[in-house]
């Protein structure tokens, strides 16, 4: 056999088995339910419960924050994350957790959040109630 | 209807904008007229390629004309340009207005525009024969570049996004139909804090010096298919293709070491998409050097370098397809968000996706490809199958990073994977293994033919000295607690540390021109050796066990917690140190946080002392932004970085003087009285302070005493936790009436009031109001030790010097080149 085809062939099963490797360990993003349901991690993407307290008190504890969330069935659940509150975290506009189930909590080790823009609507309405106050002097 | 606005400065934005349309016009006229002025043989005189040539200078002059404009606006504060409103505001310093420009997607484009437009001007001076058929895919790619800042309306749709569109234009509001909008917006949004980084001055021209450099292989190897010059582009190409791998390499390190030195996330790489997406072109261009390097030695692997080169520069495109559509929203925190250019840029990408693709194709038959296999001892062979697998690691990061770009695509619904890091790193990793193996024993292997005995002896007897030194490394550090590949990629890396400096020692005995990959090499090694042992062995030194009060069912699930708590002047052990909160420094914006980190060994005695200034910023906009600070030794450094931190009030600092007195009493436990005598001792929760003695004739500012009124201050000597604080509380009577001054000991947490005299007993009344636990001030940290984390900064350093020295060799031999003295191979080939 020629050493190009030897080649490509090991081209192709590197390529195979990358794929292969890179779709295992991708993830599916899910819902509060199927967390129930499996004790493998995964991802859940939701929005921030802002009628319900966030807990964060430094002083009892440094690592302990929790907070309410819906996820896209509306499925509500608390949820404990192992670390400081995220910045900014009461403007998030959609959220993505990391973790998994533990009894009725849902554990994040990861949370990735999504701020609205600093460039878009949120801050013209910053714009206009300044301008009305003002032109109401 | 048109308003007439008052107080707007239209004249830079309309000068500007025509400025835009003149760069693309210009670009447009310059890219079609060196193509005639290439494909059009018959014409005697240069008038296409003078026009080309005119063009593209008009070109450049405009994109520079645009950034100044740009800088005029943002300079000058005319926050009814939506650019400087967003991006600036009066505070800001102006060496960050540079910072700016690239803050926002108009003013990287506009840096990348530059970049390539001095670039083209290179060419245009340096390129000689290649003139015409380069310079007509560099001012094609110009010209393209240009449309991205068009942003005017055609057939409905706006092309592009330009920087000089106004506030009123871009936001819609009611306020915008008053014609004296432009007194109500006062101040910009400002520059995110964390570009506000010298780092961020300089991260971002490299880094987009490096994308804008790799158009010049590119075009290149274009022109070569394209004029069928198939084998005269290589020299040319390899040079350039250095130059563009040395500056996007050291652009990409430049980003992590300001990831490192500013952000939060507690290291120097995060396989973050954004990160991704600029290795990725860099990896195959990477691949491709070594492979055009082995063609014009040997005449073999034509194909895979010209498609290397190609597809380098698609990539680029693609790159910055994934970072500026908003495609990545989901699975990255900092990629650019959309501005509506998706399909823009993805038509930018197929544009030359086409080109590269039809070239290929159409001289598919021309292409001085060998039919002939190389010999399996020879470094050709080699270096191409390192080549190839620099080319499937790249593969990998596209496939993971692009998982957006298929769910938008094929409708699925993928996520990536949950642990992105650790997933990357193995797989990368097991990559790294291969490459590094590769550039290790390719070194021993000649061109053409090498003698095997002493091949595989050499080899062997290198590669299994690197086995013990990489295996030992591993164990010391720790390392080899972690998967496996990770100890592999050591004793590899140790494998390409030890024979490129064979090499380089080689080198200065003679073949000198040897140098420059050996010491490239080594550069890469070290970087592989630092970045392995720096992220694989940290140690988070915060830790922090004292959490109650949430039950074992949270104890026991969550992992070591990495976030320790500090009240001001309380010293808590961490590691081996003592660190203390001891207090703050404000310069606006930033405030800092003094932590005094002590080392005490066994009899008592402080070995090391030293400070850290971590800082943070109550930004309006984003809330508290950090910045660490870090201590660094030869072999490791110690980082810090504060999570939390009770700094709101930064932010309306004014109204802190208009407390009541009542209101203030709010932030204090009860207070206790003690009656006391001079030289008694008052006992509190964090220490006790003794009654010096009384102080008559106290003064207090603005209210003069007349005959009758008495004004006398206790001298307190405070002690609370090793330190020592003075205060003097008064008390005074005053036409009758008594009144007392209280005296605020902060870093005590302490307010202490002068209540009453009881003179027939000679005693005092001291009032102490302590602060409870909750509202003392404190900070929450996190702190990190990254052991030999300078291997990787100095390897990153020689290796560019590596890349240097290559750079001037393959330069000599591109106007030996040029001189006429032809290299051997190419003859072959002509004659073949």
């Amino acid at each position: 056999m020629k050493k190009s085809s030897i080649i490509g062939i090991i081209v192709i099963a590197v390529a195979i088995a990358v794929i292969i490797s890179t779709y295992s360990s991708s993830s599916t993003y899910g819902t509060f339910t199927d967390a129930s349901k499996t004790s493998s991690p995964l991802q859940v993407v939701g929005h921030l419960v802002k009628n319900k307290e966030l807990y964060y008190d430094a002083t009892k504890d440094a690592n302990y924050f929790s907070f309410y969330m819906t996820d896209n069935r509306g499925e509500e659940c608390k949820v404990v994350f192992t670390g400081t509150k995220p910045q900014d975290f009461e403007r998030s506009e959609q959220i993505v957790l990391t973790g998994q189930m533990q009894g009725k909590e849902f554990h994040a080790s990861k949370i990735l959040m999504k701020c609205p823009s600093k460039y878009t609507q949120d801050k013209v309405e910053i714009t206009e109630t300044k301008a009305n106050k003002s032109a109401n002097l | 209807m048109s308003t007439a606005f008052q107080g707007e400065h239209l004249l830079p934005g309309q000068l500007g904008q025509f400025f835009i349309i003149l760069s693309f016009g210009s670009a447009l006229l310059s890219a079609i007229s060196y193509y005639f002025a290439t494909t059009d043989k018959t014409l005697q005189d240069n008038s296409w390629l003078k026009l080309g040539r005119i063009g593209y200078f008009v070109n450049t002059l405009s994109v520079i004309g645009i950034g100044v404009c740009l800088f005029y606006i943002i300079y000058n504060h005319l926050f009814e340009y939506h650019y400087a409103w967003a991006h600036s505001s009066r505070t800001l310093p102006v060496y960050y207005i540079i910072s700016s420009y690239w803050e926002g997607q108009e003013g990287s484009f506009w840096l990348w525009c530059f970049w390539q437009g001095l670039l083209g001007n290179l060419l245009i001076w340096r390129a000689k024969s290649w003139e015409k058929p380069v310079m007509t895919i560099v001012a094609l790619s110009q010209a393209l570049l240009a449309s991205m800042l068009i942003g005017v309306e055609i057939f409905g749709t706006r092309v592009g996004s330009s920087p000089f569109i106004l506030l009123r234009e871009a936001i819609p509001g009611p306020i915008f139909s008053r014609s004296d909008y432009m007194s109500f917006i006062k101040d910009g949004n400002g520059l995110n804090p964390l570009l506000q980084n010298y780092w961020m001055v300089i991260h971002p021209p490299t880094l987009f010096l490096g994308f804008a450099s790799m158009v010049v292989p590119f075009a290149y190897a274009i022109a070569g298919l394209w004029q069928k010059r198939y084998q005269e582009w290589i020299q040319p190409a390899i040079t350039y293709s250095l130059f563009a791998v040395m500056i996007l390499g050291t652009g990409i390190i430049m980003g992590s070491f300001w990831a490192y030195e500013s952000l939060n996330f507690g290291g120097f790489w995060a396989w973050d998409p954004v990160e991704n997406a600029s290795m990725i072109p860099w990896l195959t261009l990477i691949g491709a050097v070594h492979v055009l390097i082995v063609y014009k030695n040997t005449g073999h692997s034509y194909f895979t370098a010209t498609f290397l080169v190609l597809i380098s520069f698609v990539l680029v495109l693609y790159a910055s397809f994934l970072t500026r559509s908003g495609i990545l929203g989901e699975t990255s925190v900092h990629a650019f968000t959309d501005l509506g250019m998706k399909w823009h840029l993805v038509i930018d990408v197929l544009i030359f996706l086409a080109i590269t693709v039809g070239l290929l194709i159409a001289r598919r038959k021309d292409m001085p490809i060998t039919k002939k296999d190389e010999e399996t001892y020879s470094r050709e062979f080699w270096l191409f199958v390192g080549a190839i697998f620099l080319g499937l690691s790249c593969f990998h990061l596209i496939l993971v990073t692009s998982i957006p770009v298929w769910n938008w695509i094929f409708g699925t619904k993928l996520a990536p994977p949950t642990e992105p890091v650790k997933h990357y790193n193995v797989i990368q990793a097991s990559f790294a293994v291969v490459v590094t193996i590769l550039t290790g024993f390719s070194q021993f292997l000649k061109y053409k033919k090498t003698d095997t005995a002493k091949f595989f002896i050499s080899t062997g007897i290198y590669l299994f000295f690197s086995a013990l030194i990489g295996f030992l490394i591993a164990y010391a550090t720790g390392l080899y607690k972690l998967h496996f590949v990770f100890t592999l990629v050591m004793i590899g890396a140790v494998y390409s540390l030890l024979t490129n400096a064979k090499i380089l020692s080689d080198a200065f005995k003679g073949k000198l021109k040897l140098a420059g990959s050996a010491v490239a090499h080594i550069g890469f090694g070290l970087i592989l050796v630092g970045a392995l042992i720096a992220a694989g062995t940290s140690k988070v030194v915060s830790e922090n066990n004292s959490g109650i009060g949430f039950g074992d069912e949270f104890a026991k699930t969550s992992n070591p917690k990495e976030n320790i708590m500090l009240y001001k002047n309380q010293p808590i052990k961490m590691g081996d140190y003592m660190v203390t909160y001891i207090g703050d420094s404000i310069a606006k914006p930033n405030h800092y946080f003094k932590v005094d980190y002590k080392k005490v060994d066994a009899n008592g005695k402080v070995t090391e002392e030293f400070v850290l200034k971590p800082n943070s910023q109550a930004n309006r906009k984003m809330g508290l932004v950090s910045s660490p600070d870090t201590k660094h030794y030869l072999f490791h450094d110690l980082y810090t970085h504060i999570t939390m931190a009770p700094i709101k009030s930064d932010l309306d600092a004014a109204g802190d003087d208009e407390h009541t007195e009542e209101d203030d009493n709010k932030n204090y436990d009860a207070p206790v009285a003690h009656t006391v005598t001079v030289g008694d001792t008052i006992r509190f929760r964090e220490g006790f302070m003794i009654l010096k003695g009384l102080q008559k004739e106290a003064h207090v500012q603005n209210i003069p005493l007349k005959d009758k009124d008495v004004a006398v201050s206790a001298m307190l000597e405070i002690q609370s936790h090793g330190q020592t604080y003075k205060a003097q509380p008064i008390y005074m009577i005053k036409d009758g009436n008594v009144f007392d001054f209280s005296r605020k000991v902060d870093e005590a947490g302490l307010k202490l009031r002068f209540t009453k005299i009881v003179p027939e007993q000679n005693k005092f009344e001291i009032t102490v109001y302590q602060q409870p636990e909750s509202k003392k001030p404190y900070i929450v940290m996190r702190a990190i030790n990254f052991p030999y984390i300078n291997f990787f900064w100095s390897g990153t350093i020689i290796m560019v010097i590596g890349f240097l020295l290559s750079i001037f060799r393959r330069n000599q031999e591109l106007s030996r080149t040029g001189s006429g003295k032809k290299v051997a191979y190419q003859k072959q080939h002509v004659e073949a």
